[in-house]
């Protein structure tokens, strides 16, 4: 009887390390793969541990791929990334600001409708986006895709915002009134540093999000020289389906760097965030 | 006279205050409320890439819906988005993140094999958190690859070939519940952590057995969480590009994996109709719509109605 009530406790837990280890092995293969292959010089599609282990792939990035160096892709990015996550905090907290501290007519419609707007498929306006940019005489240009892209990304912003600016009581910024400070410095000297963890999260999600964004960049953009990363790539697959495994490899990996970076920074507050979609 | 620091506050007090709402409103007006509009104006026209429809183009009315209703490849994007969504979103992502979910709740016994059981936990879900967030074109790349000819899966599978080009629907379903499970894993994880434990300690003195207490505990008290992860990852599934787009390209194999994102995307840039695709984007854009207002009411807006 003992004996029987061990072996099913031990069989319980060996099919959880089975179903563990299936589950670890689906997700981390391609992932495996692409760390193997970047350290590769001859990296193929094939899964194998590399016979020499050379950092060959990420030095050959400086050398142009379609006239541009990919580093520079890279750079494109952080410049877009670091526009868009700026315009975004500043409206966003600017805008939750009003949300939260006023009340006027239309308020929760508006509420509702940055919950739409932010479900939208990106292609949904990437399209007409595209005619009108062409119109406009935008396309091919930085600014059209960092207005573009913080507009994209600002009711996703927003939201974050103003959860943030509610949670914070507004009777700390009535007392510093009372005592005289001016709303303004309310808003500068309470406010805003109660807000700061907030702040920094949205800035870094925007980045993140902006850094990652692929179909406005790949409807607005067609120089290859103003390309951000994520548009860039494209150039490593070649004419014929040949394809820079390991150059590609390489650059995908640095790539993805600052998105682990950081989500490693905000994960706190990620969970919290997921919980907050299922009520109001 | 009043002094500046007066004015400033006249201006953040009353009606001026509310200004600052005006940057995030023009933002969202001119670069998605517009667009959405405008996208119903081309879907009218017969505006294309290039050529001469591209500078001067004509209002041809309702033309563009009519025709596409009678557009066999339109239904055959509408049933392979929904094939796509259904498997990849419902049956794979919803279900394998509750799995995970539960898993990783499992008990851990003393000891060794305790430690064990936590290390393979923590690595399997930092796995599926990572396939979450980086790059969506890295993702596709990395998918793209490994079903290459000479690829893992193709070696697993024996099949000499491109898995992509032979199964390429299969191929995008599985890329992306690898690519979105994490979202549902986190969702679940945080929905479990809200059923408080003497609940689970109750039901075990009652001689509850695992299968009824999940059936009759655990998944009533989940019930509104299980909705809203469906709601929108379906919302999600279905508005997917970028993966589908690096993997099968925009014909999406002849067809067979051409999600409707893929068909828009091939109208307007393969074969420079952009009005058809703006008339599909529309027809599409509405379904999405539909899908958002039930997320609405789900999550308590829009009582009313």
């Amino acid at each position: 009887m003992v004996i029987a009530v061990v072996v099913l406790k031990i069989a319980k837990i060996v099919a959880l390390w089975t179903l563990l280890v299936v589950i670890a092995l689906f997700f981390g293969i391609p992932l495996v793969w692409l760390v193997l292959s970047a350290f590769d010089p001859n990296a193929s599609p094939e899964f194998r541990i590399p016979s020499t282990i050379s950092l060959r792939n990420f030095m050959l990035l400086v050398e142009p791929v379609s006239g541009v160096p990919p580093l520079m892709w890279i750079v494109n990015s952080a410049i877009i990334s670091t526009l868009v996550a700026t315009i975004v905090t500043i409206t966003s907290i600017l805008a939750a600001y009003v949300l939260t501290r006023y009340s006027f007519r239309g308020q929760s419609a508006m509420l509702t409708a940055f919950i739409v707007f932010r479900l939208i498929p990106p292609l949904i306006l990437a399209l007409p986006i595209m005619i009108l940019y062409r119109s406009w005489g935008m396309m091919d240009t930085i600014h059209g895709l960092v207005l573009a892209m913080s507009a994209l990304i600002l009711p996703f912003t927003m939201m974050i915002a103003e959860s943030f600016l509610r949670s914070i009581p507004v009777t700390y910024e009535e007392a510093a009134m009372i005592d005289g400070c001016t709303r303004l410095g309310s808003f500068l000297k309470i406010t805003l540093p109660l807000a700061a963890p907030g702040i920094a999260t949205i800035w870094l999600l925007s980045f993140v999000t902006s850094w990652s964004q692929f179909v406005l960049p790949l409807m607005i953009i067609k120089t290859p020289s103003l390309m951000p990363a994520s548009v860039g790539l494209q150039f490593f697959f070649g004419e014929y389906g040949r394809v820079e495994y390991g150059k590609l490899s390489a650059f995908s990996i640095l790539y993805s760097l600052p998105v682990l970076i950081v989500f490693l920074a905000v994960q706190k507050y990620l969970k919290r965030g997921i919980a907050g979609l299922v009520s109001r | 006279m009043p002094s500046i620091e007066r004015l400033k506050d006249m201006l953040l007090e009353g009606a001026g205050a509310r200004l600052l709402i005006l940057p995030a409103l023009a933002l969202i007006g001119v670069f998605v409320v517009f667009p959405v509009i405008w996208n119903v104006y081309i879907s009218m026209t017969n505006y294309a890439l290039t050529g001469p429809r591209a500078r001067a183009y004509e209002f041809i009315g309702l033309e563009n819906y009519v025709r596409i209703l009678r557009d066999p490849s339109f239904y055959n994007t509408l049933r392979v988005s929904f094939m796509f969504t259904l498997f990849s979103a419902i049956i794979g992502q919803a279900f394998l993140g509750l799995g995970l979910a539960l898993m990783l709740r499992a008990k851990e016994p003393e000891g060794v094999l305790g430690k064990i059981t936590r290390a393979l936990k923590i690595t399997a879900s930092i796995l599926v958190f990572i396939a979450w967030i980086i790059p969506e074109v890295v993702a596709g790349y990395a998918w793209s690859a490994i079903t290459s000819k000479g690829g893992l899966i193709s070696m697993l599978l024996g099949i000499n070939d491109d898995i992509y080009v032979r199964y390429p629907f299969e191929t995008i379903v599985v890329a992306n519940i690898w690519r979105g499970t994490a979202f549902s894993m986190i969702l679940f994880t945080a929905a479990l952590e809200g059923i408080p434990q003497y609940i689970y300690e109750a039901a075990e003195i009652d001689g509850a057995g695992p299968w009824y207490r999940f059936r009759h505990i655990i998944l009533p008290l989940i019930s509104q969480a299980i909705l809203v992860d469906f709601i929108l990852i379906t919302i999600w599934t279905y508005g997917v590009f970028t993966m589908p787009f690096m993997i099968v390209g925009p014909s999406g194999q002849g067809g067979v994996a051409q999600i409707w994102t893929l068909y828009v995307y091939y109208d307007a840039i393969n074969v420079y109709e952009v009005s058809y695709a703006a008339t599909a984007a529309n027809i599409m854009f509405l379904i999405v719509l539909a899908m958002i207002i039930v997320y609405l009411r789900a999550i308590g807006y829009l009582k009313k109605w």
